[in-house]
């Protein structure tokens, strides 16, 4: 075999490389270092933190992706995304809480209503707008407790747990895990009506709630209602950068503007990687902070190292969507402009099928998920001014026609109609007062990222691919020995919260393969 | 509680099938590579890494300037320029004695012009400017030259901005300005302009013909009016400054206006006296980066004691750790340059964070005013060394870049 024998001089060797160092490479990083493996995250933009960053226009600082953390909790009552930071990982943010679940407005319906944080004020506020489903909703959202706990168990079991167990203590987790949310609403007998305030949280996820996996929606609706939400004070580029400070803290390596684009393998294993630049370097384990599909299809050298069977996986999979937000920096207050909410989800009606269906056309976004930062943090930008940003999604392929000379036009027309739709929706004028605006688009997702196809999130979480089938399949869906993944596309889903917890997932399977090996060369 | 969604047995039967169905999925998909990534190929082609340019050709615009017709360098990989919006700026990268050095230059012609296959930048020659010198030198036709992709936000927005925009150009400043009259009449946007030049004299009005050509074109919308500080008998336009006088004469009411900015930093700080009696909101007015410091013992509170003194800086970079002189008086980017590091810059006015960096021990000046830092950033110790002065040694960690 010619080929192989052209892989390189290997300039440097760490235990492992993790490529990417989005949330879920900078946590896999910091969790191997702390563990004290000789570790190298590769980045090949200047920043860490993929989406998790944030960027300046004149007086403002902005957030380029995040909306509300998940599974953080206060400090008494922690979620296991603190839990790994604080405790396993020793990185302290400084986290702000959110105010309230979110506001509702859905414009063809006239309704508009405020969720409030709280298991039972959040079910309260939904029997007093929909008579009659207090005891519905409260089945469902205890079926979401219960997918909670097993998966807590499962965690606890290191993903082997006991078929009894589960069986005796978690029935109607297994008998709700292969369904959509959706179908398990119906099953409670929840109505129609109570469901629009069920499943506004759908859009974090981007896929219908016909489709949605019922214990990944369930277990996400409850850790926000139970545990409340956080953002960190000084934007996600606050979380990242300390992420990355921990790393070489503890002896790890981070280098940027280094884009990796190969992973060298041989007879089915890693041996190493090479970087844009020429350099290799010599590891038998990466974690790929990116998805399958651009590792597969771009990465894994030589060609002929990709077994068939992975490019199926691949390609079986239904890919998420893309997003496209306009960031406003705005020289009135909050107050002023009449912005009383921090987050707003705004749609025609809660049929998300319907609003699924939009995200395919170049149309204005119809679906507006929309956050006024200094309603959480009041002086996140100077007195008298406000951050107001407007987040739609698209699935990516609406995207692909567009060319060079129509895109800058394109982001305007689209960003006209996109805050004209939540001026009328929130009776506010914001138009007047912007100092500074910045649209990003799929492309802009791309740019900073190389994200496939510009996209936030990682493969649809239906049922069949949903988080069981997911974990429960993690040994046959690794097709290359040495190699992890992390981040949205991994096993645990989109999210940040996931994406973070990726990171831990990917770097203790990796310490194990470590700790076996030695003991086998021992 | 006990919940069925299908019924007891279907539903735990469903619960095993979960894994044989997504493996039955995963079996009967095709195993065709995915070969192409449109939404990425645009994101490129809009900010490529890099792009090789040719100089197509050469043209004396005054006796101290020249604009520099730049084509794709097919034979380096680039086949296309990338779009850009007019008001943006191209970071050139050049050698000066063997000294990789990069500077930001404005894109003088339109966006449509990149797209028939041009960009075009116009550089005045200043005195004792070692890389203008350098330039007027080096650069001829048929030359290779490396940049990267168009950067920047001094453009206009139709949803930011009002539909009536005042420019202020001083000097060389006029360069984005070109970009932006030619962009309107090419795309027939919405949008008065008037247009109000300040150089010294006649003989250093840039493209003036071509700027007057332009207004005539579209009279009710494009307005130029040139003003000359020190022009000689012959000169029968306004004479003077820019001031809010100029605006007056020349605008009038001046509510539903937005200014744009460019030129050198002492018509930053006139304009910034002259217009404050006009109370715009900061929204309103808008100004092009700064660009390198010429002096900074300019502003009052940069310490004078370490005026004299040459620090030493520690930079690792990559895998290597060096040890540079800094000169206090000396942005810690031109002292990388100058050490032959070929630090990342773009902006080079403290703005963009291309060329951040991370602080390990030290002291360090920051220019007050355009401090473009990220929040976390200062929390974390990074600073953008193209807008810091070194006021101890330094140790500081930099990127490598290509």
């Amino acid at each position: 075999m010619a080929e192989r024998s052209t892989v390189p001089r290997l300039d440097r060797s760490f235990d492992v490389v993790v490529i990417g160092a989005g949330n879920g490479g900078l946590a896999a990083g910091a969790q191997l270092a702390v563990k004290g493996a000789r570790v190298l995250v590769l980045e090949q933009h200047n920043l860490p933190g993929g989406f998790a960053s944030s960027f300046v226009r004149g007086r403002f600082e902005f957030e380029p992706s995040l909306h509300e953390l998940c599974d953080v909790g206060p400090p008494d009552n922690k979620g296991s995304v603190r839990e790994f930071l604080e405790d396993d990982l020793g990185v302290e943010v400084d986290f702000v809480s959110v105010p309230e679940a979110f506001r509702l407005i859905l414009t063809d319906d006239g309704l508009d209503v405020r969720m409030p944080f709280g298991l039972d004020a959040y079910i309260d506020a939904i029997d007093r707008e929909v008579p009659g489903s207090r005891d519905v909703v409260r089945k469902f959202m205890d079926l979401s407790r219960e997918s909670l706990d097993a998966l807590g168990y499962i965690a606890e079991a290191q993903g082997n747990p006991d078929r009894k167990v589960l069986a005796k203590q978690f029935t109607n987790f297994l008998k709700t895990a292969p369904y959509s949310a959706d179908a398990v609403a119906d099953a409670v007998g929840v109505s129609e009506d109570a469901k629009k305030l069920l499943f506004p949280y759908w859009c974090y996820l981007g896929l219908p709630v016909s489709r949605i996996n019922f214990t990944l929606f369930g277990a996400m609706l409850h850790k926000y209602i139970t545990k409340g939400a956080y953002i960190p004070r000084h934007r996600s580029h606050e979380l990242t950068t300390a992420l990355d400070a921990r790393i070489r803290e503890c002896g790890g390596c981070i280098e940027y503007n280094t884009r990796v684009e190969q992973i060298l393998v041989e007879r089915g294993r890693v041996v190493g990687i090479k970087t844009a630049r020429g350099d290799t370097i010599a590891t038998n384990r990466v974690i790929a902070n990116t998805s399958p599909t651009t590792v597969y299809n771009m990465m894994i050298h030589p060609r002929d190292e990709v077994p068939a069977i992975a490019y199926k996986y691949v390609n079986a999979r239904i890919h998420g969507v893309s997003s496209f937000v306009v960031y406003l920096g705005l020289d009135a207050s909050p107050d002023e402009l009449g912005l009383d909410d921090y987050g707003y989800f705004i749609f025609p009606h809660m049929n998300t099928d319907a609003l699924y269906e939009s995200l395919q056309r170049l149309d204005v976004p119809i679906a507006n998920a929309a956050i006024c930062l200094n309603r959480a943090i009041p002086n996140c930008s100077p007195p008298g001014t406000t951050i107001l940003s407007m987040t739609t999604l698209y699935r990516p392929e609406a995207w692909e026609g567009v060319r060079p000379e129509e895109y800058f036009a394109l982001k305007s027309r689209l960003a006209d109609g996109f805050i004209a739709m939540f001026e009328e929706a929130t009776h506010t004028r914001v138009r007047d007062h912007i100092e500074e605006i910045e649209v990003a688009t799929p492309e802009t997702f791309a740019r900073y990222t190389r994200t496939y196809k510009g996209i936030i999130y990682g493969y649809e979480p239906e049922s069949w691919d949903g988080l069981m089938a997911r974990l429960m399949s993690l040994k046959e869906d690794r097709f290359i020995e040495g190699l992890e993944f992390a981040g949205g596309f991994a096993s645990r889903a989109h999210g940040y919260s996931s994406a973070i917890l990726s990171g831990q997932t990917a770097a203790l399977l990796t310490m194990k393969a470590i700790r076996e090996k030695a003991e086998v060369a021992s | 509680m006990k919940v069925s969604v299908k019924g007891h047995f279907r539903d735990l039967f469903a619960f095993k099938r979960l894994v044989p169905k997504r493996r039955k999925r995963i079996l009967g998909a095709p195993d065709t590579p995915v070969t192409s990534d449109a939404v990425n190929a645009l994101a490129r082609s809009l900010h490529p890494e890099a792009m090789h340019l040719i100089i197509d050709d050469i043209r004396d615009e005054t006796p101290t300037t020249k604009t520099f017709r730049l084509v794709a360098d097919k034979a380096a990989g680039t086949t296309d320029l990338a779009f850009f919006r007019a008001g943006q700026y191209l970071s050139i990268k050049t050698a000066v004695e063997g000294i990789a050095i990069s500077r930001p230059y404005s894109i003088s012609s339109s966006p449509r012009e990149a797209l028939d296959g041009f960009y075009e930048i116009t550089i005045r020659k200043k005195a004792g400017g070692f890389l203008t010198e350098h330039i007027w030198n080096t650069w001829q036709t048929g030359q290779t030259l490396v940049s990267s992709g168009p950067a920047g936000f001094f453009y206009y927005d139709t949803l930011r901005d009002t539909n009536h925009i005042v420019g202020f150009a001083g000097g060389s400043g006029i360069t984005p300005f070109r970009s932006m009259l030619k962009d309107i009449l090419d795309n027939d946007i919405d949008l008065s302009f008037t247009l109000l030049y300040g150089t010294r004299c006649a003989d250093d009005i840039i493209f003036h013909h071509e700027l007057k050509a332009l207004a005539r074109k579209a009279p009710e919308r494009l307005k130029v009016v040139v003003v000359c500080s020190e022009p000689d008998e012959s000169w029968k336009g306004p004479r003077g400054f820019l001031t809010k006088d100029t605006l007056r004469n020349h605008v009038g009411d001046v509510t539903d206006t937005t200014f744009f900015i460019c030129g050198p930093p002492a018509m930053y700080a006139f304009l910034d006296t002259e217009l404050a009696e006009l109370q715009r909101p900061v929204k309103r007015i808008r100004r092009e980066a700064y660009g390198d410091i010429l002096d900074i013992t300019r502003y009052d509170d940069f310490p004078r004691d370490v005026i004299e003194t040459t620090f030493t800086l520690t930079v690792h970079m990559g895998r290597e750790t060096r040890e540079i002189p800094a000169a206090a008086t000396e942005s810690v980017l031109v002292a990388m340059e100058r050490a032959n590091l070929a630090p990342p810059s773009q902006c080079r006015s403290g703005e963009c964070g291309f060329c951040r960096a991370l602080l390990h021990t030290g002291t360090i000046y920051v220019v007050p005013g355009n401090d473009g830092r990220r929040a976390a950033d200062k929390k974390f110790n990074y600073f953008h060394p193209c807008y810091a002065y070194p006021l101890s040694d330094l140790e500081i960690t930099v990127p490598k870049t290509d």
